[in-house]
């Protein structure tokens, strides 16, 4: 049997027989040494037959040896011969072919989807940050993906995953993701509570373990408050997991600064527009760029999306305002209103809760330029510093 | 024309010197595929051909192959296969 693809290259053709005694040429064909293959019977008096190319010549004189009539057509033409002739007539067909070809051949060796499967809306987020730690992202090349390394910086970063796989299948990049149990979590071995800052402590309340500190220590962070050792009713020494809460005064500070001045755009009216098409790492400008310290830049993405993959391609569409900058004074109670407000935004951010604070203390200073004001705020706070870490 | 070495003589040679039969007195060799294909080797040529019968000549008769919605897979001076539905092989 000869193989398709060596007859494909070689190129074959349908022909049609018709007449009587069809049999008998085939038979001569085939003792002659033309290889036929799929000879299908339509009608009585008509047969179609597939041969290579170069045997249709040998295939005329014994039909005419045959002496009864029989009528012989070209249906139809095959394989690379034929392919090849007519692209040769579309010059420019074959030569975009190739330059596809080519093109897909190249984009294959580039990442453009990554997926995740297996996590929820919140951790898909949380992956997709990390992920882009590491670099990796929709257009870098598949040479960029070290999966263990991946698997690992994952893991290291978020402890809740479990398990992580990540695998490349072609221009996509698979993680997969199982995520631990809650109970997993929120088991506790035995260990003791430690102090997370320094503090004044004013109250002590021990479930399990033994007080190492009483009303009235000053402790500093990472001292230990309540040990996990203890005596059970038998008399016999333990050790599990501490369990309690100390209280202490604990003081904060932080710092907010304004400035004095500001500087307002002030439109002049003119705009320009630009696009921009992104496709993986290649961004192409549709028109002109305008310099961002004397334009508004207003910019609008739209991002193909396909499931929880990232798509590599994109649209924007960048508006450009100018403006020019014109300074304005700023009222001395309002910048220290400003300022204070982002010293409570670091305090909120370091932890302090607004309802346990005792005591605030405020202070002012103006900076050095004379365009600036800083805030400082002291809080003293009241809070349980205790802080379990296993053995 | 008589053949040169009669057909009996050469059955004796196959059996007394235990060689397959098949080859010494070139005889057709006939291969079943499921119900879905027949292999013909060392044919004499095809009688008939239909999609419900195909008849090849051979040196112990005629090989015929009936069924429903018969097609030559392919056909050589060899060789013929045939596909479809097989309903029996006759050698008449």
């Amino acid at each position: 049997m000869m193989p398709w693809l060596w007859l494909w290259w070689q190129g074959y053709v349908t022909v049609r027989l018709r007449g009587v005694g069809v049999e008998r040429v085939l038979t001569r064909a085939a003792q002659a040494g033309v290889h036929l293959f799929r000879v299908q019977r339509l009608t009585a008096d008509l047969v179609v037959v597939r041969l290579p190319v170069q045997d249709f010549r040998r295939l005329r004189p014994l039909l005419r040896e045959d002496g009864r009539h029989l009528s012989v057509s070209i249906l139809d033409r095959h394989g690379w011969p034929f392919l090849l002739r007519r692209l040769k007539g579309r010059l420019f067909l074959a030569v975009g072919l190739g330059l596809a070809a080519l093109a897909v051949a190249y984009l294959a060796n580039f990442i453009w989807f990554i997926e995740v499967v297996g996590a929820d809306d919140f951790t898909l987020e949380l992956i997709r940050a990390v992920v882009e730690e590491t670099g990796l992202r929709s257009g870098v090349k598949r040479s960029f993906l070290d999966a263990r390394a991946l698997e690992q910086h994952l893991l290291e970063r978020l402890p809740h995953l479990a398990w992580v796989h990540v695998k490349s299948r072609g221009i996509k990049a698979e993680i997969h993701v199982l995520e631990r149990e809650a109970s997993v979590l929120d088991s506790q071995g035995a260990g003791h509570i430690y102090a997370k800052r320094d503090g004044l402590v004013t109250e002590v309340l021990v479930l399990q373990g033994t007080a190492r500190v009483r009303e009235g220590d000053t402790v500093r962070k990472d001292d230990l408050l309540i040990s996990g050792m203890y005596y059970d009713q038998q008399g016999r020494r333990q050790f599990g997991a501490a369990r309690g809460i100390v209280k202490a005064r604990v003081w904060y500070q932080a710092v907010g600064e304004s400035s004095l001045v500001q500087w307002e755009p002030v439109k002049t009216g003119k705009r320009h527009r630009q696009f921009r098409l992104t496709v993986g790492p290649l961004s192409i400008p549709l028109g002109r760029s305008y310099p961002r310290d004397n334009h508004l830049v207003t910019t609008r993405n739209w991002q193909l999306s396909l499931g929880s993959a990232l798509a590599p391609l994109s649209w924007s569409c960048i508006d450009y305002e100018e403006v020019q900058w014109q300074k304005i004074p700023v009222p001395l109670t309002e910048a220290q209103r400003a300022a204070y407000e982002l010293a409570w935004e670091t305090l909120l951010a370091q932890g302090v809760e607004i309802d346990q604070v005792l005591e605030e203390k405020r202070t002012v200073d103006y900076l050095n330029d004379g365009d600036g004001i800083r805030v400082t705020v002291q809080v003293e706070v009241l809070e349980d510093i205790g802080q379990f870490l296993g053995q | 024309m008589r053949p040169a070495v009669s057909h009996k003589l050469k059955r004796r040679f196959a059996q007394t010197f235990d060689l397959p039969a098949t080859v010494v007195l070139d005889q057709a060799v006939i291969h079943v595929f499921g119900d879905g294909e027949v292999q013909i080797l060392n044919h004499k040529g095809l009688v008939q051909y239909t999609t419900a019968c195909v008849k090849a000549k051979a040196v112990q008769g005629m090989i015929e192959v009936s069924g429903s919605e018969l097609e030559i897979a392919s056909f050589s001076a060899q060789a013929i296969r045939i596909r479809g539905r097989i309903r029996q092989v006759v050698l008449r």
